[in-house]
């Protein structure tokens, strides 16, 4: 089955759903960081930029997936 | 006890590694960057490219967050833009105007704020210059050049993070930790000479003062490098304003054989464990237990002025173009306010065009070998992509260099021979164009700085004078906002001194005197009406309210007799009577100390 992506329209606007994602995933990341701080996320891993960039595609990923 | 040297890093070609990884990272972003945007069909791949250039910071916090201040900016200056061309669409020099007065406004902000968001601020004001006035004759497009500059950004923004975050960028971080511990034991040595009354320690005062408020713009910075980013900023942050407690009670020195003195030890030693326990917070990544807020001294007047200077600059040399006729002076018009706007963020904005100007010339001739003579009309990406490479790395590393002039190259050949190249899908060989742009660009720059000679920007003297006023009417009113630490003052204060500094007051040795001793006067009153706060209502009431009263009149007379009076009533050495007594005795000495100064300078 084809996934659907809506247009975002503002103001006449037509936004690209990808950026919809972008900015979801943004949102995203920054309530998961104190969970992730609390966690102790960046001390589980050896690059944990590395690991937080990978969170980040995988976030995207399930977001595109999803919705 | 742990024995350390210091390290040698590791070099080639007598150059850091970590400048060249910088340099390659940088290559390696403006790169992708291009690719992403051919591939994608972008109108302005040169803004992606220039972005790279933007955020080329040597750590990835630094990169972050410089990124998101310059996408909040695009957002306020096309938005700005869009209204400024809305509003005057039918008069052109309405326009300018109105583009003048806006560019002074993003000066004004800019000269209120440090680090990015000084930065976020001219760039809201320059971003007007490349969308409203290279549009200026073709209105209906400013939206979609707006919309191409923001994509443009968007796609550097996501090359640098990615190249940043997979070639191991190294962190903020432990380069913050290891300079504040620094930092702590250059003060604890500090507090030592100054306990054992060694003389000619003012330099090492002004300079540790000096790092430690340096240290402001980077630990914002650090707070979006990891998840636990916020947590860091928030104890370094705390760590610096200790520090500077720290360090403001070390310079108290008290007579030795005074009452006070013991009372000054252990006020030291209660600050010095405040600074460690912060560092302990740091280092395991902890909230720390004050949070504090490390405030920034804003002189309104000093940004009001240079934000006028601005508008002025560009008005003038907007009248020039208009009156000399010549075509398409739009895009020189709009490097004019990319001058100007940057130049506000550096102590001297005229030295600044200066170096644009003796820029230009070199990134016209690298940029014409480029162009003419290495690619020649090659049209295939990987040989732009290695062509490009001796330039951008060699520029990147230029930008690394300890020497203030190469550095400042090395800033101002990259962008330039990214704009005068302007790399486009399929890539034009215009001969024109290229001497064109360089010919703008070079305009631009002697325009800006013949109208900085004419207006020249504020200058040192003024900039000190202000500062030292606006020192000597805090010390007469001392309002303090509502909800501020004494700790966060002493911050702001030590913020003001060196902003002094920064203006060339290490020369304007009286003036530098008696802002110090302004410093130690504010803490010290601060810390005694803190104390007296305990004495609201209690028996000790009415001695507290004289007390004030004499604070007030900065009496150091009346302020020993009350001191006195408190020794009297203390129950034992340690008591709350006896420190405020200490505290009053401290004050009397130093205020007494300051009002030397000032009659000093009266008699001069």
């Amino acid at each position: 089955m084809a996934h659907a992506f809506s247009e975002l329209i503002i103001g006449g606007v037509l936004l690209a759903p990808f950026v919809t994602y972008l900015v979801m995933t943004l949102v995203v990341i920054i309530v998961l960081r104190p969970l992730l701080h609390v966690v102790g996320f960046a001390k589980m891993f050896s690059h944990p930029s590395i690991a937080e960039l990978s969170l980040c595609v995988a976030i995207l990923g399930l977001l595109v997936l999803l919705f | 006890m742990v024995a350390t040297t210091a390290e040698q890093p590791f070099t080639v070609a007598m150059i850091p590694v970590s400048s060249w990884g910088f340099a390659i990272r940088v290559w390696l972003a403006i790169v992708l960057a291009l690719f992403v945007s051919f591939w994608l069909q972008l109108e302005s791949p040169t803004t992606a490219a220039l972005t790279i250039f933007v955020l080329a910071e040597p750590t990835r916090g630094q990169a972050w967050d410089k990124a998101g201040f310059r996408l909040l900016a695009t957002v306020i200056g096309v938005t700005a833009s869009i209204a400024i061309t809305g509003l005057f669409a039918q008069t052109r020099e309405l326009i300018l105007a109105a583009f003048a007065v806006w560019l002074g406004i993003c000066v004004f902000a800019a000269k209120l704020l440090d680090g990015y968001r000084a930065y976020a601020a001219v760039l809201s004001g320059y971003t007007v210059g490349f969308i409203a006035t290279q549009q200026i004759d073709n209105p209906l497009h400013v939206f979609e050049s707006g919309m191409a500059r923001g994509a443009g950004i968007a796609v550097g923004i996501v090359s640098i993070a990615l190249v940043n975050t997979l070639i191991f960028a190294p962190d903020d971080r432990p380069r913050l930790v290891a300079h504040l511990a620094a930092l702590h034991r250059r003060v604890r040595e500090y507090a030592g000479a100054a306990l054992r009354r060694e003389p000619g320690s003012s330099t090492t005062f002004l300079s540790l003062l000096q790092e430690i408020v340096a240290l402001r713009p980077a630990i914002a910075s650090v707070a979006l490098e990891s998840s636990s980013g916020s947590v860091t900023s928030a104890a370094a942050r705390s760590a610096a304003v200790a520090l500077v407690a720290e360090l403001q009670a070390a310079r108290t020195k008290p007579d030795p054989e005074g009452e006070a003195s013991e009372w000054a030890a252990r006020d030291l030693l209660r600050r010095d464990e405040e600074v460690r326990q912060d560092l302990v917070a740091l280092r395991s990544a902890r909230w720390p237990l004050r949070i504090w807020r490390a405030p920034l001294h804003r002189s309104y007047r000093m940004a009001a002025e240079s934000g006028i200077r601005a508008a002025a600059w560009f008005a003038i040399a907007s009248t020039f173009y208009i009156c000399a006729g010549w075509p398409a002076t739009s895009v020189s018009l709009s490097f004019v306010a990319l001058i100007a706007a940057l130049g506000a963020t550096t102590p001297n904005p005229r030295a600044f065009t200066a170096i644009a100007l003796i820029g230009t010339p070199i990134a016209t001739v690298l940029t014409g070998i480029l162009e003419f003579i290495i690619l020649d009309g090659a049209d295939a990406f990987p040989l732009l992509a290695i062509a490009l490479a001796p330039f951008a790395i060699g520029s990147a590393l230029l930008m690394t260099s300890k020497n203030l002039l190469w550095s400042s190259l090395g800033r101002v050949n990259l962008p330039f021979t990214l704009l005068i190249l302007s790399p486009s899908n399929p890539q034009t060989y215009n001969p024109q164009a290229f001497l064109n742009t360089s010919l703008f660009i070079a305009v631009a720059a002697s325009l800006l700085l013949a109208l900085q000679i004419l207006i020249p920007p504020v200058s040192g003297d003024k900039r000190r004078g202000w500062l030292l006023a606006a020192a000597r009417s805090d010390l007469q009113q001392r309002v303090r906002p509502n909800g501020e630490a004494r700790e966060e003052a002493a911050f702001r204060d030590a913020s003001r001194i060196e902003q002094f500094l920064a203006a060339g007051g290490a020369q304007d040795g009286r003036a530098l005197a008696e802002l110090l001793s302004c410093f130690d006067q504010m803490a010290m009153l601060r810390l005694c009406d803190a104390k007296l706060m305990q004495f609201t209502d209690g028996p000790l009431a009415p001695l507290a309210g004289e007390a004030r009263a004499a604070i007030a009149k900065l009496d150091p007379a009346s302020l020993r007799a009350i001191a006195h009076k408190f020794r009297v009533q203390a129950p034992q050495k340690d008591s709350i009577e006896a420190d405020v007594a200490a505290c009053l005795v401290l004050t009397s000495d130093i205020v007494e100390r300051g009002s030397g100064v000032d009659s000093q300078r009266k008699a001069a």
